[in-house]
């Protein structure tokens, strides 16, 4: 940070953070401040709040009888009678198909998006060098691709992985969004099952910024699974304390 | 008609069952904010078939997330709202000739209602009519930052080259209309017990 912001600055930043109107290196200061300060916390829970009572203001619309029709028709082969501890959707396979083409125009859009706007500013570079990272990653013979799949309702992850040189990057769009003082971990779990999960990487998602690219190190065999959990922030845990939300293993090639 | 035996259940137990697999939960909840939700995000999109999406994306997030529903961060209705405001902002920035039709002026004033009185459900005008007379007693400058951002998903940087003011006088002004309305609302009595789910 450039300008160190006192408390009154982060409290100002409150409303434009639940309105999503700050500007990325705002917001990205606002997130990390959030996950300690729990006054900030507690007016951010509140103006939630007046972001939703707003939606009254809106003229009044009657919406479409299909769109009930849609909603239930997706929600139909799921639904269950009888009472399931913690429901998860099981992968299904519509994250299967997350082709490597898909992830690489993603991150040549994003790249180009971010390369117009490369500035000062840390966020983005740390942006643009995860992307200038992935895109050499892809590049080089001994790299894996890993579309991590799971239960999250349109979460992408894909995990570009170089096992020479113990490092790559995760590439993640809608996750869903974390409560307060919560971040995801990335864990590179060694293949066979009795290895500890090793901790790659922890973040917050940018709210509103599309798909984000992020760099870590981490030691990669040629079978090593990815997994992103849940955990308590601002540091992570130094081993899984939830299921994944997202997991994959790389396909044999 | 529909969801008959779920009209006395609160937000709060809705979720629950929703979290069980209970699509007539869903559907009930659906009923209260459907409608509320679909208007928001046809107001922010302008657009038919994408204001369907995001409502039908959110509703189907509450399906497959209720289990992670934390009733001490905020209400169901909150939830649902703020996330429809969410998706819907994200939709415009994605869409960019979607904003790119509409100028400033036409935008996005938060207009007097058009049709009292013919709004169906009782209580959602009431709502109306309270957010409405909070809203009118922002200062201008304060309602037009607020509506640039939450009906034109503007960022604070575009709201000052919109309205040819400083930064940091937007970053006040939405604070300040925020902190306002948050007050309004909360005399307004919008903090009772069960806001959201008066019988």
């Amino acid at each position: 940070m450039d300008t160190p912001m006192n408390h009154s600055d982060y409290e100002q930043l409150a409303a434009g953070y639940v309105l999503g109107a700050l500007e990325p290196d705002d917001e990205h200061d606002f997130q990390r401040h959030l996950g300690g300060c729990a006054q900030c916390e507690a007016i951010v829970r509140e103006l939630e709040g007046v972001v939703g009572q707003l939606a009254y203001a809106a003229p009044p619309v009657e919406p479409p009888e299909t769109l009930w029709a849609s909603i239930q028709r997706e929600v139909r082969p799921e639904r269950r009678p009888v009472q399931p501890l913690r429901p998860r959707r099981r992968a299904g396979p519509w994250l299967v198909g997350l082709g490597a083409a898909a992830a690489i125009v993603a991150m040549v859009a994003l790249g180009v998006w971010n390369l117009n706007l490369r500035d000062e500013n840390v966020s983005y570079r740390q942006r643009v060098t995860a992307l200038e990272e992935a895109a050499r990653l892809v590049n080089e013979p001994n790299t894996s691709r890993i579309a991590l799949q799971g239960s999250a309702a349109g979460a992408q992850a894909t995990v570009v992985a170089s096992s020479p040189q113990d490092r790559g990057v995760l590439i993640v769009e809608n996750l869903p969004p974390l409560q307060r003082g919560r971040v995801y971990e990335l864990w590179g779990i060694p293949e066979g099952g009795d290895g500890r999960p090793q901790k790659a990487l922890v973040f917050i998602p940018l709210r509103r910024q599309g798909p984000m690219a992020l760099e870590f190190q981490v030691p990669i065999q040629p079978g090593t699974v990815f997994a992103i959990t849940e955990e308590p922030g601002p540091r992570g845990s130094e081993q899984p304390t939830t299921e994944p939300i997202l997991a994959g293993k790389p396909q044999t090639v | 008609m529909r969801g008959k035996a779920y009209r006395g259940l609160e937000d709060g137990q809705l979720v629950q069952l929703v979290a069980e697999r209970d699509d007539g939960a869903l559907e009930a909840l659906y009923d209260r904010y459907g409608k509320v939700a679909y208007s928001l995000a046809r107001r922010i999109l302008t657009d038919e078939l994408l204001a369907q999406d995001v409502v039908q994306e959110v509703f189907l997030s509450l399906w497959r997330n209720a289990y992670r529903f934390d009733a001490g961060r905020g209400t169901v209705a909150t939830y649902l709202l703020s996330m429809t405001h969410h998706r819907a902002v994200d939709v415009v920035r994605r869409e960019e000739n979607l904003r790119r039709r509409r100028t400033s002026d036409e935008v996005l004033e938060f207009e007097p209602d058009p049709a009292p009185g013919v709004e169906a459900q009782a209580e959602a005008a009431e709502r109306r009519a309270e957010v409405r007379a909070a809203l009118a007693q922002l200062p201008p400058a304060q309602r037009e930052a607020l509506a640039l951002a939450y009906f034109g998903g503007y960022t604070q940087r575009e709201v000052a080259s919109l309205v040819g003011v400083p930064l940091g006088t937007v970053k006040t002004r939405m604070a300040a209309g925020m902190r306002k309305l948050k007050e309004a609302l909360r005399e307004a009595g919008r903090e009772e017990q069960h806001p959201w789910t008066r019988q």
